[in-house]
């Protein structure tokens, strides 16, 4: 990430200095400030949501819907707590009716209780950003919604290829996800037998270090 | 339809909450104020990826790699026309959707273009959104292979909605 966001704003930056060196730096303070904007809106949509799912987990409904879905939650997040199994699941809901709003941060809950406490991502991590960054949509509303507003003569035209879309990179994400988890784990096995054979310092006299 | 299913869920959960005597003032409550204290921990990194994002689409340099990626999705059988959604896509929501509307007028809201360009952002998330927000109150630092895996099944998803926008 921090590559990323190094080049980033080091490019862009150089290019503006050639091109148009006076915006710069109205344009970062504008990105700022739309962070800011989008952080007050999210601040009334999140006071909702967890207002919402706050009741949902009074009333027992979040553990049935986490009974529900749980047979494909647990062959797909192998050694998760009941806990996180639960949030995945809400995450999940939340995100194929498409409330974004409360899908975050039930997504933000569920990774928390998935860490091991290491800076490290965990595989099931990675595997729940996957999904979630591939969308799992039933119905893409916002979209729908631009199209109408656009004029189209039938804006609900794109539900099916969407959905069938948002299938296949979900199942190529998922894929891919588990292949490199395979793959990471046969490397952790092999390592701890190279390791013991290595000098261990402790082994060395205090006396020595002296020299 | 759609319009009712949130309204609904909200009024089935509050009548639920009331038949079990659940407080349903008190959980208003605390949702609030776990909704500020969220937000206090996620909008550092919100924050930072919007003045990356800002200066990347503001700066040319959006267009300009768009341009140098056309050849690419030509020969991958995609209208190069899309370059520049497809680059802003993972970065930004609303900045994908002001590229589509504007993909809307210039090319008509029912062309091909335009519906792969619909399908394409409605069928994908904003990676890197996902990826700083979700891991926000966790001690991760290293995303490992995360964000190239997600970035991948986007696009594997984006090639997809371009051929299935031809017999759609």
């Amino acid at each position: 990430m921090n590559l990323v966001f190094t080049i980033m704003i080091l490019v862009s930056l150089v290019m503006l200095i050639v091109v148009s060196p006076e915006s710069a730096f109205s344009i970062m303070i504008s990105g700022a400030s739309s962070a800011l904007k989008l952080a007050f809106t999210l601040i009334a949509i999140y006071a909702i949501w967890l207002s919402v799912l706050s009741l949902m987990d009074g009333i027992g409904l979040s553990k049935m819907l986490n009974k529900l879905f749980r047979p494909l939650t647990k062959r797909l997040f192998k050694g998760e707590s009941d806990l996180a199994l639960e949030y995945i699941t809400l995450n999940f809901s939340a995100n194929l009716l498409g409330m974004g709003g409360a899908a975050t941060p039930l997504g933000i809950k569920a990774m928390e209780c998935m860490q091991d406490g290491s800076e490290k991502a965990t595989d099931n991590m990675i595997l729940f950003m996957v999904i979630n960054s591939t969308s799992i949509q039933l119905l893409p509303a916002t979209i729908i919604g631009l199209r109408s507003a656009s004029g189209s003569n039938a804006p609900s035209d794109i539900i099916l290829p969407s959905l069938l879309a948002t299938i296949i990179s979900t199942v190529t994400g998922v894929v891919l996800a588990k292949i490199c988890a395979k793959f990471r784990k046969k490397e952790k096995e092999s390592q701890p037998e190279v390791l013991p054979k290595q000098p261990l310092y402790s082994t060395q006299p205090l006396g020595q270090a002296k020299k | 339809m759609s319009k009712y299913i949130l309204p609904a869920f909200i009024i089935i959960v509050i009548l639920w909450a009331f038949i079990k005597k659940v407080p349903i003032y008190d959980n208003f409550v605390k949702g609030s104020k776990e909704s500020i204290t969220l937000i206090l921990s996620i909008f550092p990194y919100i924050c930072a990826v919007l003045i990356a994002v800002e200066l990347f689409s503001l700066s040319g340099l959006n267009s300009y790699l768009a341009k140098i990626m056309s050849p690419v999705l030509s020969f991958l059988g995609m209208p190069p026309e899309l370059c520049e959604i497809l680059i802003i896509r993972p970065l930004s929501g609303n900045g994908s959707l002001a590229l589509l509307e504007g993909i809307y007028k210039t090319y008509g809201v029912d062309s091909y273009i335009a519906r792969c360009a619909s399908v394409i952002v409605g069928a994908s998330e904003t990676v890197f959104y996902v990826g700083t927000v979700y891991f926000s109150t966790t001690k991760v630092k290293k995303l490992r292979y995360a964000i190239p895996i997600s970035l991948i099944a986007c696009y594997v998803g984006a090639m997809a909605s371009c051929i299935l926008c031809r017999f759609m």
